[in-house]
């Protein structure tokens, strides 16, 4: 039982990851209309920017941390500006801005790659809260705690600002059709620009807080990321931050206990399948509205 | 047919009399590295290592005079369709004598009928699948570590004498399944009941939960055929989660950024190894460490050693294929040479093509970061 | 002379060997994305068509040359399925869901052992003349220069601009679609053929999201509007890296991508764009 409940907690911490980079993969897939292949290097981007700051600087790492993410951000704004702006420009489609990210994925991994000498890294343990916690049966590594939580903080405060905020009606508005919104008053270039700053910024949290659990700070951090978390964007539905949370946290759980209870061989298989699945019976995910359309 | 014919021929003219000198020149031999990609880490000691040896060879005048060997380099980034290309390259160019390539056994397996077919000899520097070698045209420069996995388990055994065991496994690395699986029944059949078998993926980055899995099944010690980035990841989730007791690794932590990785978490975890900067024991394998150390401002690891045999062994062939050698006379001079005479590991016969080395050296890393041998303490 | 063009020829011949079956896949993305449709799955074709075909060879000891057209069969029996699943999705999902299928492929090639060799992976000991090729390729290319001037291409171009529209003028989409994914199939199983062929050595990393994105970027880099662009962008997303590596060795990944997005920045609706030729002809005029 204490095995099940510890592999429960595992299942979550790695599910957060998830759920962190599917939030914002689905933030750009839905106001965008971007297929964005390079979402996975920001959050290599973040780490490795944290790990140079703890490493070389010797910065505490919550500071790191926020450097990370603001570095990602910045990535991710630039990367906008350089790949994508100039094909919206011309009135490109999905599938020219998918090229343009694939692009932007060759060019950032080889230079995170080269950044960290061909080998994965690590943030030493003593930068950053190590310990275990022993809540009763339950043991976890403090950074899993603190993992769960930035994921429950991000998802509370993304839903509101999508749902409740005046910004986030413009988001929304831009998703819909840009050129509509742009009539009624929304400034879309600005809608952009903060999009990608978001999405850069949880792709880096996720990517910092994964350096750190799982011990690698590499481009393949962003990889391992990217595929998983695209399995929760479809789950979870690309335009609800909900079901992207979710399906993030139930795919860690599935994959950790289908591991643990089942074969290793089949953890990907239940993934996919499920993932398929899900987008034959419930194609607009958990959350989806019936009434979403791109013109 | 005539081909092997010739090589036939040609091979018993090289085991009988003493090869004529080289007719002076530069001989190219095609190297496919892997600097870019998922294995850049080990493809750029490799690099390092042939380039040395090269250097090395032309400065000694091990050719005779007025004969040097080159080292012309094509990156892969362990793509299979890019090797190839690269390969073809290589065999189109009359000036290249051998080609040497390939970490990855799925890319080797590739290249391998491509060389044959066109008759180019084929020094494989790093990939292990069984069954590659295929003389006169196919060697494989690094030794086959099943046996090396399978004396280090049982040496441990007989000093911990745990009576469970715990492994982790690459189930998509087939080389690590068949190494696994020997070690176990080697285990067994020393009164180690197996506790259980814990499967990874090669791409894998999260191993808290693989972790605690094996820590659930109370082995006395864990032993570990992953390959590195999983490897790695496993050991620092068990010591992260207080595992303390043994942990049984493989080759794959030999390099010294495993422990500017790691640090304590991997210090006392013993593994085969076939060469060691620190354990350097012969005049040949020390010359090797300060010459590379000088050259490279690192020390030479197991990859950088498999690089530099790969070119000294084709070296010595063109050396014994003597006169103007081509193609088919140093595949024939190759499958006439018993052992690769320079080397850094005290010995290294070949037999069918495979090279091999004399025991195992069981190693750990110490606190301060060099590979001891292991002291036999849990 | 003679001699140095053979040499180039020797040296250069596999890597347009990998320029053709590249352009195979972007054929076979083109023929989906012809009727309006952006789908990963050609990789799932290939792979089918390669594992299948290589196990026709090796087991039932048929004539390699029967096996490219066999492969081509159960790429675009595959593709008939696929379709039936994908095509009930709206375009957005229906690009994810291909993407799912990508991945669920290599799932199914580490785990069907007995078709794929499983991780061990499956050797291809098969030779076939180099003009086999450029033969495959023409055939292709017959195809799809026949395809596009007959009903079916002046259909598929009504679809693919609007469905909704071209279901009002009585043309049928889904049937129209169902097609494009079985010309779709046939061709990625044959490419997929000839991947094995070209390769020798085929692993469950073989056909993933690799192939995936040479296919697309071939087919976006060359042109989605004439079947050429499948080919131009397959041979220049080939030959790109051969000169990156030498021009500037050490950085040739990240020239790889800079180029890349040059080109779509500043041509963006790729090499071939049918659009110029008509623009230019009536400005000529």
């Amino acid at each position: 039982m204490a095995l099940f409940a510890d592999q429960l907690v595992n299942g979550c911490a790695l599910g957060a990851l998830y759920a962190l980079f599917a939030i914002g993969f689905g933030l750009v897939f839905a106001t965008l209309g971007i297929l964005n292949a390079a979402h996975g290097t920001y959050a290599s981007a973040a780490a490795i920017a944290a790990y140079f700051a703890v490493d070389a600087l010797g910065v505490p790492f919550p500071l790191a941390l926020l450097l990370g993410v603001a570095a990602a951000a910045v990535l991710a704004l630039a990367v906008d500006q350089v790949a994508f702006q100039p094909l919206r420009a011309q009135g490109g489609g999905m599938l020219g801005a998918l090229i343009t990210s694939i692009a932007a994925w060759i060019v950032l991994d080889n230079l995170a790659d080269d950044a960290t000498g061909h080998q994965s890294l690590s943030f030493p343990l003593s930068s950053y809260p190590s310990g275990m916690i022993h809540l009763g049966a339950i043991a976890f590594a403090r950074m899993q705690g603190w993992t769960i939580l930035a994921m429950a903080a991000v998802t509370v405060a993304m839903h509101l600002l999508i749902r409740r905020s005046r910004f986030g009606a413009a988001m929304r508005a831009v998703g819909w059709n840009e050129a509509a919104a742009a009539l009624s008053g929304v400034n879309p270039r600005a809608v952009v620009s903060a999009t990608a700053l978001l999405a850069g910024a949880t792709s880096g949290l996720a990517g910092v807080l994964g350096a750190v659990l799982t011990q690698n700070v590499s481009y393949t951090l962003g990889e391992g990321l990217m595929l998983k978390g695209f399995a929760a964007v479809v789950v979870g539905g690309y335009d609800d931050v909900r079901g992207a949370a979710v399906a993030g946290v139930a795919l860690g759980i599935i994959e950790v206990m289908t591991a643990q209870y089942l074969s290793s061989s089949l953890r990907d298989g239940i993934t996919y399948a499920l993932l398929l699945g899900f987008l034959l019976l419930r194609p607009r995910g958990l959350f989806g509205s019936a009434a979403f359309t791109r013109a | 047919m005539i081909r092997y014919l010739a090589a036939g021929a040609a091979l018993l003219l090289a085991a009988t009399a003493e090869a004529a000198p080289l007719a002076p020149g530069t001989y190219t031999v095609g190297f496919v590295s892997e600097v870019t990609g998922p294995v850049a880490f080990a493809g750029l000691s490799y690099l390092h290592g042939a380039t040395l040896a090269a250097a090395e060879i032309n400065d000694a005048f091990y050719l005779g005079s007025g004969v040097r060997i080159a080292v012309a380099e094509k990156n892969s980034g362990s793509d299979a369709a890019r090797t190839i290309q690269d390969a073809t390259q290589f065999i189109a160019d009359r000036s290249v004598i051998a080609v040497t390539c390939c970490i990855l056994s799925a890319v080797a397996a590739s290249v391998k009928p491509i060389t044959i077919n066109a008759g180019m000899p084929l020094v494989i520097y790093g990939a292990t699948m069984p069954g590659l070698p295929a003389p006169p045209l196919v060697y494989s420069m690094t030794v086959l570590p099943g046996p090396k996995d399978t004396a280090t388990a049982l040496a441990v055994a007989g000093a911990v004498k745990p009576k469970t065991v715990a492994y982790f496994l690459a189930a998509d690395n087939d080389a690590f399944k068949g190494r696994m699986a020997a070690t176990r029944t080697a285990l067994e059949a020393a009164h180690v009941t197996t506790a259980g078998v814990v499967s990874v993926l090669t791409s894998d980055t999260d191993f808290t939960a693989a972790a605690t899995q094996a820590m659930g099944m109370n082995p006395d010690a864990i032993l570990i055929y992953t390959t590195q980035a999983p490897a790695v990841g496993i050991i620092a989730a068990l010591r992260q989660r207080g595992y303390t007791a043994t942990i049984v690794g493989n080759d794959v932590l030999s390099p010294v950024s495993v422990f500017r990785k790691l640090g304590p978490a991997v210090v006392g975890v013993p593994f085969p190894i076939g060469f060691s900067a620190d354990l350097a024991a012969t005049p040949a394998a020390r010359d090797f460490v300060a010459a590379y150390t000088a050259q490279f401002k690192t020390a030479p690891d197991i990859y950088s050693a498999q690089g530099y045999e790969a070119i000294w062994f084709i070296a010595q062939g063109l050396k014994a294929a003597g006169g103007t050698p081509t193609r088919d006379s140093l595949a024939a001079a190759l499958a006439a040479q018993k052992e690769v005479e320079h080397n850094v590991y005290g010995g290294e016969p070949i037999v069918g093509g495979q090279i091999d080395t004399t025991g195992t050296l069981i190693v750990a890393w110490s606190p301060d970061g060099r590979l001891v041998p292991w002291s036999g303490a849990p | 002379m003679a001699n140095t063009l053979a040499d180039l020829w020797e040296a250069y011949r596999s890597t347009l060997g990998f320029a053709i079956v590249n352009a195979l896949f972007g054929l076979s993305t083109y023929a989906v994305l012809s009727v309006g449709i952006l789908s990963f799955a050609t990789v799932t074709y290939a792979a089918a068509g390669g594992f299948i075909g290589t196990q026709l060879a090796l087991q039932l000891h048929w004539p390699t040359l029967l096996v490219l057209p066999a492969a081509a069969v159960a790429g675009a029996a595959l593709a008939w399925l696929a379709a039936l699943i994908l095509l009930r999705l709206d375009s957005h999902w229906m690009a994810l869901a291909s993407l799912a299928l990508v991945l669920l492929t290599r799932v199914v090639a580490i785990n069907a052992t007995g078709l794929t060799g499983g991780v061990s992976g499956l050797s291809v000991p098969l030779f076939v003349p180099f003009v086999v090729m450029p033969a495959l390729l023409l055939i292709a290319v017959l195809l799809f220069w026949r395809l596009g001037a007959s009903w079916y291409g002046i259909a598929a171009r009504a679809v693919r601009e609007d469905a909704v529209v071209a279901a009002t003028i009585g043309i049928p989409a889904r049937r129209i679609r169902m097609l494009a994914f079985v010309i779709s199939g046939a061709t990625g199983g044959a490419g997929g053929m000839a991947l094995a062929l070209m390769l020798h050595f085929l692993s469950p990393d073989t056909y993933f999201i690799n192939v995936a994105f040479t296919m697309i970027a071939a087919v976006v880099l060359g042109g989605s509007y004439h079947w050429a662009g499948a080919i131009i962008g397959a041979l220049v997303f080939t030959v790109l890296p051969v000169l990156a590596q030498a021009v500037l060795p050490a950085f040739e990944q990240v020239l790889n991508g800079v180029a890349l997005l040059l080109i779509m920045i500043f041509l963006p609706r790729g090499l071939i764009d049918p659009r110029q030729w008509r623009l230019r002809r009536v400005r000529a005029r």
